[in-house]
């Protein structure tokens, strides 16, 4: 009776390990983002007239980055953010701002995708572009559109090729 | 039911290694390229006339045209980080004997910004070319009157004796931005 006791004790812990191992690795690689869309190169009309600066604020396409996010039933929510790095260089004073111009496309019907509607100026570290939300429900959306405005162009940044490299990243809330 | 610490140890890299792994990322580029801008003129447009007045009492001297201050100089410049700075000359064509034509260019003013160039004190133009503007970088001044360096623009006899009546003799003025 007692053999059969510790025997039980013993499977029991090892079930209980297993199940943590098992959660751990359904988590692991299940919270996604693709980007999709395409690298944006601005295009800056030239100057004609003397004395004149540039208009100074450009945009992209509407879509032009397009982003597919999904996150697992276990997990329920997350937020997208976004950074730059400089692809080698970028000057601080050309802002990069950002923006969702819509949902996407999703089947879940409890799910909600919330903020990022307004420009939001990206920076060198991480900004919270927005969030993904689903209620017992694994959260999938598809194709949601990000816009791109760029602004604080003028002739006294000294002339160059600037790029950067914008970082989406997707994660817990 | 107590976890012994072995295996605890085998959790908490899993707990670890879930976090990380469950972030994923992707990027995509945004790049510019802002040329090398070199552009100036003159506002407003148009020709200036300054005519000397002859005098009407036996022995006094001709009286020379007043000053004129209806013009501006305007430039956009972009230079390339280290590039050199740019600045602004002036000549003239023809010489009028006899008469000194002289030029300064004033402070900038206006809705222009960025590094714009100091003025040169005021010089008499030859056929040579001198600086009236410099130290020029990323700038620009706006566009138009009142925006910009004005310039003052003085007509006065030097030597009398090579003095000679003329009429409408045009002069030009010609301005060049370079480095």
């Amino acid at each position: 009776m007692k053999k059969d006791y510790i025997i039980c004790r013993i499977c029991l812990v090892k079930a209980t390990f297993m199940l943590f191992l098992l959660s751990f690795c359904t988590m692991k690689a299940q919270r996604t983002l693709t980007v999709g869309g395409t690298n944006w190169a601005v295009s800056i009309p030239s100057i004609t007239e003397a004395g004149s600066n540039y208009t100074g604020t450009y945009e992209s396409a509407a879509n032009q980055i397009l982003l597919t996010a999904s996150i697992p039933l276990l997990l329920s929510s997350g937020k997208v953010s976004v950074h730059y790095e400089g692809n080698p260089t970028w000057n601080p004073n050309l802002i990069l701002q950002a923006k969702r111009t819509g949902d996407g496309t999703t089947l879940c019907l409890l799910c909600t995708i919330t903020g990022g509607t307004a420009y939001q100026t990206v920076t060198l570290t991480d900004i919270e572009l927005f969030r993904i939300t689903a209620i017992a429900a694994l959260a999938s959306y598809t194709n949601i559109p990000i816009q791109l405005q760029l602004s604080g162009v003028s002739v006294t940044i000294p002339a160059a090729t600037y790029n950067s490299r914008l970082v989406f990243t997707i994660s817990a809330l | 039911m107590k976890m012994s610490s072995y295996k605890l140890v085998f959790l908490i890299p899993f707990i670890i290694s879930s976090h990380l792994f469950s972030q994923t990322t992707g990027n995509r580029t945004a790049s510019v390229t802002l040329p090398v801008v070199t552009l100036m003129d003159i506002e407003p447009a148009g020709a200036i006339a300054m005519n000397f007045i002859a005098p009407t009492e036996a022995g006094r001297p001709i009286v020379s045209p007043a000053t004129n201050t209806s013009k501006w100089i305007n430039y956009t410049s972009a230079i390339a980080a280290g590039g050199l700075s740019r600045k602004i000359t002036a000549s003239v064509s023809p010489v009028i004997p006899g008469i000194d034509i002289k030029i300064q260019a004033a402070a900038a003013t206006g809705s222009g910004g960025g590094t714009l160039g100091t003025p040169s004190a005021q010089v008499t133009l030859n056929t040579t070319s001198q600086t009236i503007i410099s130290g020029i970088g990323g700038s620009f001044t706006g566009n138009g009157a009142n925006n910009g360096h004005r310039l003052t623009i003085s007509l006065s006899p030097n030597t009398y004796s090579n003095l000679s009546a003329r009429t409408n003799t045009a002069v030009v003025i010609v301005y060049t931005i370079t480095e």
